[in-house]
C-alpha cells in the first residue's frame, strides 16, 4: 500500500470515529434535553385540551355526579368511558413541588406516557372501588415521577378530574419490587396492606433510575373528594 | 469522507461554508425528529410499568 492510500484510510477512520463521537453527544442532548422540552408542550397542550373539554361541558347542563364520603359504600362516579391515548384528569403531589402537574392519559402505550402520566387499562376508574393504577416515567419526557423515591406515608396524590377533586393519602413509603410483580396494581393491593375493598391508588414507575431492573410502587387510599365548584382541596394549600 | 465532500460543493469557500452549516443542521433535524425517536425506546428509561415483560418497552 502506498502512503497516499494508507492516509487516506487512515483519515476516513477517525472522522466516522468522529461523526460517531457527534451522534452519541447528539443522542445524549437529545433523551436529556430534547424528550423533556417536548414532553412539557405535550403535557401542557393536554392540560389545555382537558381544561377546554371541562368548560365546555360545565356550560352544558350536564348532571355533576354524586359525590360520596371518603372510603365508605355509595354510588359509584360514572362519566364517559376513558378514551385511549386521551387525557381525562390532572394529578398534583404537593411532595413534588407545587408546580408539579401531569395529565392522566388512558392506557401505558409508549406514546401516551410521553404525554403525561398513563393510567393502566382495566384497572379502577378514578374514584371507584379498585385500584387506580398509574404509571409515569423517573427520567426522560419530562421526568415526571423523578422524586418518587421522596414520597412517603401520608403525602397527598390529588386527581381533578373535571367534577371533583380527589384527595389520595399515601399508605406507607416506596416499594421495590419487579418488573413482573402484576399483583401490585391488583383491585385489593395486599403488599400495600389492605386487607379489603377499597377505594385505591397506586404509582409505579422504574428503578434505578436510569434502569429498568426494578419497579418503584406507592400505594395510596382515598381520603377526601370534593365537587370543583368549592375550589381547590386543603392539600394543595400552604 | 469530509474532504471529499467539501470538495464537490459548489461555489467559494464563503458559499461552500453555508452550504455546510445548512447540511449539518439537516442532519440534526432528520436526527431529532425521525433517528432518535426511534432509537430511544430501545433504552430502558421508558419501561416504567408492571406488566410482566421485562426489557421490552410494549406496555
Amino acid at each position: 500500500m502506498s502512503v497516499g492510500s494508507v492516509r487516506l484510510v487512515v483519515r476516513t477512520f477517525s472522522e466516522l470515529c468522529i461523526t460517531a463521537g457527534a451522534l452519541i453527544v447528539l443522542f445524549v442532548v437529545y433523551v436529556l434535553f430534547w424528550t423533556g422540552v417536548q414532553a412539557d408542550g405535550a403535557s401542557a397542550g393536554q392540560i389545555d385540551t382537558l381544561e377546554r373539554q371541562w368548560a365546555q361541558r360545565s356550560l352544558a347542563p350536564a348532571p355533576a355526579p354524586a359525590v360520596t364520603g371518603a372510603t365508605g359504600q355509595g354510588t359509584e362516579p360514572t362519566g364517559p368511558a376513558y378514551e385511549d391515548g386521551k387525557p381525562f384528569a390532572v394529578m398534583y403531589v404537593p411532595r413534588f413541588g407545587r408546580k408539579w402537574d401531569w395529565p392522566v392519559l388512558e392506557g401505558t402505550g409508549t406514546g401516551t406516557l410521553k404525554k403525561g402520566l398513563g393510567h393502566y387499562a382495566g384497572t379502577a376508574r378514578l374514584g371507584e372501588t379498585g385500584n387506580f393504577a398509574v404509571a409515569g416515567h423517573r427520567r426522560t419526557y419530562g421526568d415526571p415521577f423523578k422524586d418518587f423515591p421522596e414520597l412517603r406515608r401520608g403525602d397527598a396524590v390529588v386527581v381533578n378530574d373535571g367534577t371533583t377533586w380527589f384527595t389520595y393519602r399515601i399508605e406507607k413509603k416506596p416499594y421495590l419490587t419487579v418488573p413482573s410483580d402484576v399483583g401490585v396494581v391488583d383491585p385489593v393491593p395486599r403488599k400495600a396492606g389492605f386487607d379489603g375493598p377499597g377505594r385505591y391508588l397506586t404509582l409505579t414507575t422504574c428503578d434505578p433510575e436510569w434502569g429498568s431492573s426494578h419497579r418503584l410502587i406507592v400505594w395510596a387510599h382515598l381520603d377526601a373528594t370534593q365537587p370543583v365548584g368549592k375550589g381547590r382541596p386543603t392539600a394543595l394549600e400552604g | 469522507m469530509y474532504g471529499w465532500i467539501w470538495r464537490h460543493l459548489p461555489g467559494n469557500t464563503w458559499v461552500r461554508a453555508l452550504i455546510s452549516i445548512v447540511l449539518v443542521l439537516a442532519v440534526v433535524y432528520v436526527l431529532f425528529q425521525y433517528v432518535f425517536p426511534w432509537a430511544e425506546p430501545l433504552l430502558p428509561f421508558g419501561d416504567v410499568t408492571v406488566d410482566g415483560k421485562n426489557g421490552s418497552n410494549t406496555s
